[in-house]
C-alpha cells in the first residue's frame, strides 16, 4: 500500500448558520507522491486546515476530487492518520490505554497489541509514564502521546494540523528531531499544515504555499536537503536561509493581502 | 423571524393539541386529565369568580415580602460581611450553619413559630431567599477589582463610600444572578408553605379544589402558577439586561 | 519565619471558627434555659439533643430515614438515566432538541413543586406519586448537563477517534460518554439533593412515615423537639448525601481531578 495523494481542482465553501457562504479554497491542485513529506504554508485563514480536514475526509468534498492510489476519499479511515494541535488525546485514558485504542478497534490480537504499543511508548520516549493520565503529562509528552497513538494504527498516510503550535521553542525543535527521526525510521506520505516557514523548511521535501482567502496554491518550493549534516549546521547554511527567506516573502505578501481584503 | 419563533413554539402547540384530542377521544381517562378546552373555560371561571384573583394577590404578598425582606438583609449582609472582616466573623457561622439546612424542611418550624396564616409563609420564603442572595453579595463584593478600590482610596474616599460607589457596582451583575435563583426558590417555598397550611393564596387554592374533586379548575390553578413562575424569570432576565446595561 | 506566623495564623482562624459555631450552639442552649422564648419556641439544644438520640435508640429515626431515603433513591436513579438519555440525545438528534428545547426551557424556571396535586391524582397518594415527583424535579439539572456535556465535546478528539476507526455505535459508548461524565455528574450532584428535598415535601404534604411525615405529625401535636430533631436529622441525611457524591465523584473521575487541582 502506497500513499500517493492527488488533489485535483479542489474547492469548498463554508457555509455558516448564519451569515453569507464564503469560498474557503479555489481550485487547489496538488501532487504528493508517495513517502514525501509536504508542507501546507500559508496566513491565518487561507484554508490549509480544511484542505487538511477534506483529505481526512472530516469534510465532505464537493468541489474538485481527492484521491489516495486512485481512489476518492470517503471519510476518515486509519489509512490516513491524523495529529492535532491541541492534542486531542482521550482525557479519561492513559497513556497506554490512548495508544491501544486504534489497535482494539482493528481487533488486533491482544500479545500483538501489548507488543506494537511497548514499542510506540518506546519510540517516543515515554517509558515510565504508560499508566498516567493526559492531565497529569506537559504538552510536549501529550502530543507524543498523539503522534504515538497516530502511528499505532500504521497509517499509510500522516496527517498533521500545526501540531507543535501549542508548544514553547525548546520542546518544538526537539519534537522536530523526534519527527524526523520516526521518519527516518518508517518513512510515510506526510502533509503537514503549518504557519512557520522554518518549520516548514526544515522538517519538509517540498512546500506549498497558499494565498489568501480563497485558498490556492500560490508556488511550490523545493526543501529538500542532502542528508549527512547535523541540524545546528544545517540551519546555519546560506541556502538554507534563503529558502526561508524566499518563502517568508511569499507568506507575508499574502498576509498583508489576507488582512486588507477581509 | 416570526417564523422562526413558530418553529420553536410548535412543540408546545402540538402537545396543546393532544391535550385536546387524547381526553376527548377516551384513550385517556378525562377524570384524569381533563382536555385543554375545559382547563381553559374552568381558568377563566376562576378568574372572573374572584378565586384566582384574591388568592392570587394573597401569594403575590407573600413572595413579595419574602423575597423583598431576603433581598435587602441578603445584599446587605454579603457586602458587609465582605467588607468588614468584624461583621464576617460574627455573621458567617450563622450562615454557614443554615447552610446544609434545606428550607423547605424549616417550614414546620416557620409554621410553630409565625402561625397557621401570612407569617410563616412569608419567613419561609425570606428564609430560602436569604442564602443565595447572601452568597452572591458576598462573592461580588470580594471579586472587586483591588485596583478600582485603591485607585478610590487614593481620591480621599472614606472606606463607607467605597464600599457604596465602588464595590457595590462592582457586585452587581453577580447579585442579580443570585436574586434569580432566589426568584425561583421563593415560588417553591411559597407553594410548598402554602400547601402545607393556611386558608389563603394560590397553593391553598390548588389544594382545596384537588380535595374537592373539582380536577378541571385544579388544573388551571396549577399551570396559572407554574406560568407565574416561568413569566418571573423571563421579566426578570429583561429587568437584569436592561439594569446591567444601563451601567455600561 | 514565614511558615511560623502562617501556620500559627491558620491555626487561630481555625479557632475562631471552631469558636463561633461553639459559641452559637451556646448561645442556644443558654437563650433556651434563659426561657427568653418559651420552651414551645425554643426547645433547648440539649433537649433536642436528647430526642435526637432516643429516636436513633428506638430505632424510630432509622426507619423514618430509610423510607425517605429509599423514595429518593429510586426517584433519583429514575431521573438520572432518563436526564442522561434526554440529555445525551438532544443533543445528538435533531428532532429531539427542536422537541424537548422548548420544554425544558419552560419547565426549568416553574416552581415543579405545584405539580404535586396533579401528580396524586395520576398515581395515587402513596409512594408512586411520591417517586414520580421525586423523578420529575430532579430530572431538568440532569438534562441540562448531559445536553451541554455533549454538546460540548473536542470537535478534534471526537475527529482523532472516528479516524482511529471508531463505528458510530460504538461512538456514543466509547467516546461521548466518558467525554461528558464530568458535567453529566454535576448534574447528578445536583439533581440529588433536590430528589431529597421534595421527598421530604411529599412527604410532609401526604403524611405517613418518612422524615417528612414524622416532622408534620411532631408540628400537629406541638411537639417542637421533635420537630427541631425532625431537621437537624434531615440536614445530617442531606450532609452525608453530598459528602458521598464527592467523594464518588473523586474516584470516578481521577482523571478530571487532575485538570481541576492543576
Amino acid at each position: 500500500m502506497t500513499g500517493a495523494i492527488q488533489f485535483s481542482s479542489v474547492s469548498h465553501t463554508y457555509r455558516p448558520a448564519r451569515g453569507k457562504p464564503v469560498l474557503a479554497l479555489d481550485g487547489v491542485s496538488l501532487e504528493v507522491k508517495d513517502r514525501e513529506f509536504v508542507a501546507l504554508l500559508g496566513p491565518s485563514g487561507c484554508g490549509k486546515s480544511t484542505l487538511l480536514y477534506l483529505l481526512g475526509g472530516f469534510i465532505p468534498v464537493e468541489g474538485g476530487s481527492i484521491t489516495v492510489d486512485g481512489k476518492p476519499v470517503a471519510g476518515p479511515g486509519p489509512d490516513r492518520g491524523i495529529v492535532f494541535q491541541n492534542f486531542a488525546l482521550f482525557p479519561w485514558k492513559t497513556v497506554r490505554q490512548n495508544i491501544l485504542y486504534g489497535l482494539q478497534k482493528q481487533r488486533v490480537p491482544k500479545p500483538e497489541r501489548e507488543r506494537r504499543t511497548k514499542e510506540l511508548i518506546e519510540l517516543v520516549h515515554l517509558e515510565g509514564f504508560e499508566d498516567s493520565y493526559p492531565a497529569q503529562l506537559s504538552g510536549g509528552m501529550k502530543q507524543r502521546v498523539a503522534i504515538a497513538r497516530t502511528l499505532a494504527v500504521e497509517p499509510g498516510i500522516l496527517l498533521m494540523d500545526e501540531p507543535f503550535g501549542a508548544l514553547d521553542a525548546q520542546t518544538r525543535a526537539l519534537m522536530h528531531e523526534e519527527l524526523l527521526a520516526i521518519m527516518r525510521r518508517s518513512p510515510k506520505t506526510t502533509v503537514f499544515v503549518t504557519h512557520d516557514v522554518r518549520e516548514a523548511v526544515y522538517l519538509a521535501d517540498r512546500v506549498a504555499v497558499m494565498s489568501a482567502r480563497p485558498g490556492r496554491i500560490k508556488e511550490i518550493v523545493d526543501t529538500k536537503f542532502p542528508g549527512g549534516a547535523t541540524p545546528e549546521e544545517l540551519l546555519q547554511t546560506r541556502e538554507f536561509a534563503d529558502k526561508v527567506d524566499h518563502l517568508w516573502k511569499l507568506v507575508r505578501d499574502e498576509a498583508i493581502r489576507a488582512q486588507a481584503g477581509h | 423571524m416570526v417564523w422562526r419563533a413558530f418553529i420553536r413554539a410548535l412543540p408546545l402547540i402540538l402537545l396543546a393539541g393532544l391535550w385536546e384530542i387524547l381526553p376527548r377521544s377516551g384513550i385517556i381517562n378525562p377524570e384524569q386529565l381533563p382536555p385543554a378546552s375545559a382547563v381553559a373555560i374552568a381558568w377563566w371561571n376562576l378568574l372572573i369568580g374572584g378565586d384566582l384573583v384574591t388568592n392570587g394577590i394573597s401569594s403575590l404578598i407573600n413572595v413579595s415580602a419574602g423575597l423583598g425582606l431576603g433581598i435587602v438583609v441578603g445584599v446587605l449582609a454579603g457586602v458587609l460581611m465582605a467588607w468588614y472582616p468584624k461583621v464576617d466573623a460574627a455573621v458567617s457561622p450563622l450562615m454557614k450553619s443554615l447552610y446544609p439546612m434545606p428550607k423547605s424542611a424549616l417550614v414546620p418550624v416557620m409554621i410553630l413559630w409565625f402561625g397557621l396564616g401570612a407569617g410563616s409563609k412569608i419567613a419561609s420564603i425570606f428564609m430560602g431567599c436569604l442564602l443565595p442572595v447572601v452568597l452572591s453579595s458576598y462573592n461580588g463584593a470580594r471579586g472587586c477589582e483591588q485596583t478600582l478600590i485603591w485607585s478610590a482610596m487614593g481620591l480621599g474616599a472614606s472606606r463607607r463610600r467605597v464600599l457604596w460607589e465602588v464595590v457595590f457596582p462592582a457586585a452587581l451583575p453577580e447579585i442579580l444572578a443570585g436574586v434569580r435563583n432566589a426568584l425561583a426558590i421563593s415560588f417553591i417555598l411559597l407553594v410548598t408553605s402554602e400547601f402545607l397550611v393556611g386558608q389563603r393564596g394560590l397553593g391553598y387554592l390548588i389544594s382545596f379544589l384537588g380535595d374537592g374533586g373539582v380536577y378541571d379548575a385544579m388544573f388551571a390553578a396549577v399551570l396559572t402558577v407554574a406560568a407565574i413562575g416561568f413569566l418571573a424569570d423571563r421579566a426578570y432576565l429583561v429587568f437584569m439586561r436592561r439594569t446591567l446595561q444601563w451601567r455600561e | 519565619m514565614a511558615g511560623v506566623s502562617e501556620k500559627s495564623s491558620e491555626w487561630s482562624l481555625m479557632a475562631l471558627r471552631v469558636g463561633s459555631v461553639v459559641v452559637l450552639l451556646g448561645a442556644w442552649e443558654f437563650t433556651a434555659r434563659l426561657h427568653i422564648f418559651s420552651d414551645f419556641l425554643l426547645p433547648s439544644l440539649s433537649t433536642v439533643l436528647l430526642r435526637l438520640f432516643h429516636d436513633t435508640v428506638s430505632g424510630d429515626l432509622v426507619h423514618g430515614i430509610t423510607l425517605t431515603l429509599i423514595r429518593t433513591a429510586i426517584g433519583f436513579v429514575a431521573a438520572a438515566v432518563a436526564g442522561v438519555a434526554l440529555g445525551v440525545g438532544i443533543a445528538r438528534v435533531p428532532v429531539m432538541r427542536w422537541f424537548f428545547d422548548p420544554l425544558v426551557s419552560a419547565g426549568l424556571p416553574m416552581p415543579k413543586i405545584a405539580f404535586l396535586p396533579i401528580f396524586m391524582l395520576w398515581f395515587g397518594v402513596f409512594d408512586a406519586s411520591k417517586i414520580m415527583m421525586i423523578a420529575f424535579s430532579a430530572v431538568f439539572p440532569v438534562i441540562v448537563e448531559a445536553w451541554a456535556g455533549t454538546q460540548n465535546i473536542d470537535k478534534y478528539m471526537s475527529w482523532s477517534a472516528m479516524s482511529l476507526g471508531t463505528g458510530r455505535k460504538q461512538f456514543l459508548w466509547e467516546i461521548a460518554l466518558p467525554a461528558a461524565m464530568p458535567q453529566v455528574f454535576t448534574g447528578l450532584q445536583v439533581a440529588l439533593p433536590i430528589a431529597l428535598i421534595v421527598a421530604i415535601v411529599c412527604e410532609m404534604q401526604m403524611g405517613g412515615e418518612g422524615l417528612g411525615g414524622s416532622i408534620m405529625t411532631d408540628m400537629r401535636f406541638a411537639d417542637s423537639p421533635g420537630v427541631f430533631s425532625g431537621i437537624i436529622a434531615i440536614a445530617l441525611v442531606g450532609v452525608v448525601l453530598v459528602k458521598a457524591m464527592e467523594l464518588l465523584r473523586r474516584r470516578l473521575l481521577v482523571w478530571h481531578q487532575e485538570t481541576q487541582t492543576s
